[in-house]
This record gives structure tokens, sequence and C-alpha cells, in this order.
């Protein structure tokens, strides 16, 4: 017990000592997934609007193979951009195994199938009514289009903060194709999983509480998106 | 105004309705009777042009132009419970504003001064969800008006409304019919605005039956 607040204790002086090491896996955690989710965002917006707006055969198809791809393991997704990025694989001309660039497109690959079913599902529960009088009082396609995802606003929000949450607190991926390789590819959680092997524990921790504090931070947001929907008591 | 000739629509093969002929010069208010089913809604949102019809043609003549439907902010219709935004009373009207193409200042000017019109102009910042349902409407008809359509197609308007609540929808529909509106309303209740049109058209066995093209029939003078 002693020795985990002591631990404890040194994990916080290098928090607050913005030890440059610390901060700097920090910012590759943040600076990777920021990036992930911002390639992210406009296809899975796009094929969110397609599903829940077109008809097509083998709709449903893809709503049901973006369900079932939420699930995937990520060391899963790891082991295949692997495969596709080590030297003798299809991809393997790119040089991206063990960078950064590796790393954004594991947790794109992770990011898509979330924010595709949810903005789905945000996208869909918006009522007809609402494009018909956006259309019959002289809205463009695309200006509709943007109402609609004015209205579904607290679902989009909800999708982007639940995949951030997701991809930034993923290692499977991150420590596969990233290597986590210091001032270069190590990250949040390849950090903590390195240094807990090694003993060294107060890194770990202090990395732990960001993780903590980012979970807090979204978990808030969500939960304040949540009861602001609840507000929207009919249409 | 309106002219429609050999429309038919149903669903799944079955035919709701079929009108072989119909002119309307729109500077009568319309009253569209028919019990539930019979297809009132249907017809207003093919004429609004929502839904195709299944066979046949509708044209608009608006301003002397011909027109197939959809006419956006021209012919506007209002859904039985109209669709309010998630925004605030006054930014209802200032995404109308928007999408017709007024400048800032101005499309600010106008929803305001048709607000104060439809009596919400202390409600402005108000969620537009929040307002009943009569209040609904007279902001969906101030938002409808903003845009100076030359036809509103009303959807069954005081189907859920008290007497109230009538009355004050009866006053807005009043101004915009002698502005020049074209109004053409179903409902299946009469009430104080179903007494003020002066025609009829009413959906019975999926025929529709005008009661001036009937008159005309039956009195030759007036053919």
């Amino acid at each position: 017990m002693h020795e985990l607040l002591e631990t404890t204790g040194d994990a916080l002086v290098l928090l607050l000592s913005f030890d440059p090491d610390l901060w700097e896996i920090i910012g590759v955690s943040f600076s990777v997934s920021l990036a992930a989710m911002l390639f992210a965002i406009p296809p899975a917006l796009l094929i969110a609007l397609v599903l829940a707006r077109v008809v097509f055969p083998g709709r449903w198809l893809l709503i049901s193979l973006a369900n079932t791809l939420m699930a995937v393991p990520t060391v899963v997704v790891g082991l295949l951009l692997f495969m596709l990025l080590s030297r003798s694989g299809p991809l393997g001309e790119w040089q991206l195994l063990f960078t950064q660039p590796a790393m954004i497109i594991g947790q794109w690959l992770l990011a898509m199938p979330l924010l595709v079913a949810m903005l789905h599902s945000a996208l869909q529960g918006i009522d007809q009514r609402a494009w018909e009088t956006a259309r019959l009082h002289g809205a463009g396609k695309m200006a509709a289009l943007w109402r609609l995802l004015g209205e579904a606003r607290f679902g989009v929000m909800a999708a982007v903060v639940a995949s951030f949450g997701r991809v930034i607190a993923e290692v499977g991926c991150a420590i596969m194709v990233g290597g986590n390789i210091e001032h270069f590819t190590r990250n949040i959680t390849t950090a903590i999983a390195l240094e807990t092997l090694k003993g060294e524990y107060a890194q770990g921790i202090a990395l732990g509480l960001v993780m903590l504090l980012l979970a807090l931070i979204l978990n808030l947001l969500l939960g304040m998106l949540r009861g602001r929907g609840r507000q929207i008591f009919s249409s | 105004m309106l002219d429609i000739e050999a429309l038919d629509h149903g669903f799944a093969g079955n035919t709701l309705w079929t009108i072989d002929r119909l002119h309307w010069s729109g500077r009568e208010m319309v009253h569209l009777q028919g019990d539930n089913g019979s297809g009132k809604t249907t017809l207003l949102r093919v004429l609004a042009g929502l839904e195709p019809p299944r066979l046949g043609r509708v044209r608009w003549t608006l301003d002397g132009q011909s027109l197939v439907p959809p006419c956006p902010g021209w012919v506007v219709y209002l859904h039985q419970h109209p669709y309010m935004f998630d925004t605030g009373v006054l930014d209802n009207l200032l995404l109308a504003a928007r999408w017709h193409g007024l400048e800032r200042a101005h499309a600010r000017e106008r929803a305001l001064g048709m607000l104060n019109w439809c009596g919400l102009g202390e409600r402005a910042r108000q969620p537009a969800r929040s307002l009943s349902g009569g209040e609904r409407l007279r902001l969906a008809l101030a938002r409808a008006w903003l845009l100076e359509p030359r036809v509103l197609l009303l959807d069954e308007p005081t189907a859920t409304l008290d007497a109230r609540a009538i009355a004050d929808v009866d006053a807005l529909i009043d101004d915009l019919a002698l502005a020049g509106c074209a109004i053409l309303m179903s409902a299946h209740h009469p009430s104080p605005l179903t007494a003020r049109c002066q025609r009829r058209w009413h959906l019975r066995d999926g025929v529709l039956f005008d009661d001036v093209a009937q008159r005309r029939e039956s009195n030759p003078a007036l053919r």
C-alpha cells in the first residue's frame, strides 16, 4: 500500500513537472488519435448518410457489417495491418510499418465501423419531415443534409466522442504496427504496457491517470449530451 | 394555376384514387374532404411533389411559369404536425429565410416581423419544440409565409387544436388568403376554417368529386 502511494506520488510529480518524455508520449497519443478521427469522420459521415437516407440492395448487409466490425479485437486489426505493411506484404513498398502513419491507419480502421454504426443510428432516427420541410422551404440538397446533421448533432457528437475514446485507449493495434519506438511511436497505452513489464510503475501510473482523466472528461461530455437529448421530448 | 390530368396513385398494386381532370385557379380556398384513409394526405403530398404519382401529370402555373412539383418556396406543404427544427423559435424562421436567399440583416428583420405576425414575438428565444400544438402551427404558418409562397397546402391543420387555437390559426390563414396565397386544406371535421372555403373537393371511393365542376355539369349556363 505504502509503495503504491509512493509510486502515485512520483507519477504526479512526473505529470506536474511536465516531464518531457512523459508529455511527448501523451502528445503522440493525441496527435495520432486526432489525425485518425479527422480522416475517419468525413467518410464515416458520408457512408452513414447514404445508409440512413438511400435505399439500395445490400444496404442492411452493409449496416450489419459495420456492426460486426465494431466487435473485431484491436489486435486482429493490428495483425491484418501488420501483414499488409510488412516488407513482404502487398503494401510493404510504402515502408509504413512502425511509423505514426501506420498507427493512424490502424486507428482509422478501428474508428470507422463504430463511427458508421453510431452515426447511421443517429441519422436514421431523424424524422422524415425534417428533410421534407427543409426541401419545401427552399433548402438545396446540401443545405438540407447539413440541417439533418444539425438535427442529429447530439448523436453525431456522441459517436465522435465514443470513437475517440476507443482509438486513444486501444493498445493491440498500436503496439503491433507502431512498434512502441521511443520518441517516435510510443504512445500512452504502449508505454504503460512497456513500463509495467520493466517494473517502472511511476510513468505507467502517470499515463494511466491521464487516461482516467480523459475517460472522465469523455464520459462527462457524453453525459451532458445525453442530458441535452432528454430535453427533446417531441418532434 | 393547378392542372391535373389522368392522375392515379396507390400502394402495392391497389389504387388509392384516380383523378381524370382537375383545374384550380387558386382564387378560391379549397376544402379537401374525405374519410380517414381516403387519400387526402397522399394527394396533398403528390401535389407538393413529396411523392411521385403512379401515373399522370400535375402541373402548377405560377407567375407565368409552368412547373412540375416540387416547387420549393412556391408551393409549401405543411404536415399535419408541422416539423419544428431543433432550434429556437426565431431560428426556425431564420433557417427558412437563409434557404430562401434573404440577406442576413433583412432575414432577421423579416423573421422578427413574421414572429410578431403570428403572435410569438415574445417567444423568440424559446426552443421551438416546447411550443404547444396551436403555437407550432402558427410558427409553421409564419415560416411558410416568410417565403411568400403562391400556394399553401395544409394537411388537417385543425385536427388536434382547441377552439381558441383554431380561431388564432383562422385569423392567420385569413391574412394569407387576403395576401393572394392560394390555400388548399384537408380536414374531415367542419370548423370555422373549413366554413370559409368556397370550394370543396371530396375524395370518396377512390374518386375526387369537385363541387364547382359538378355545379357546372348540372347548370349549362355555368359552363
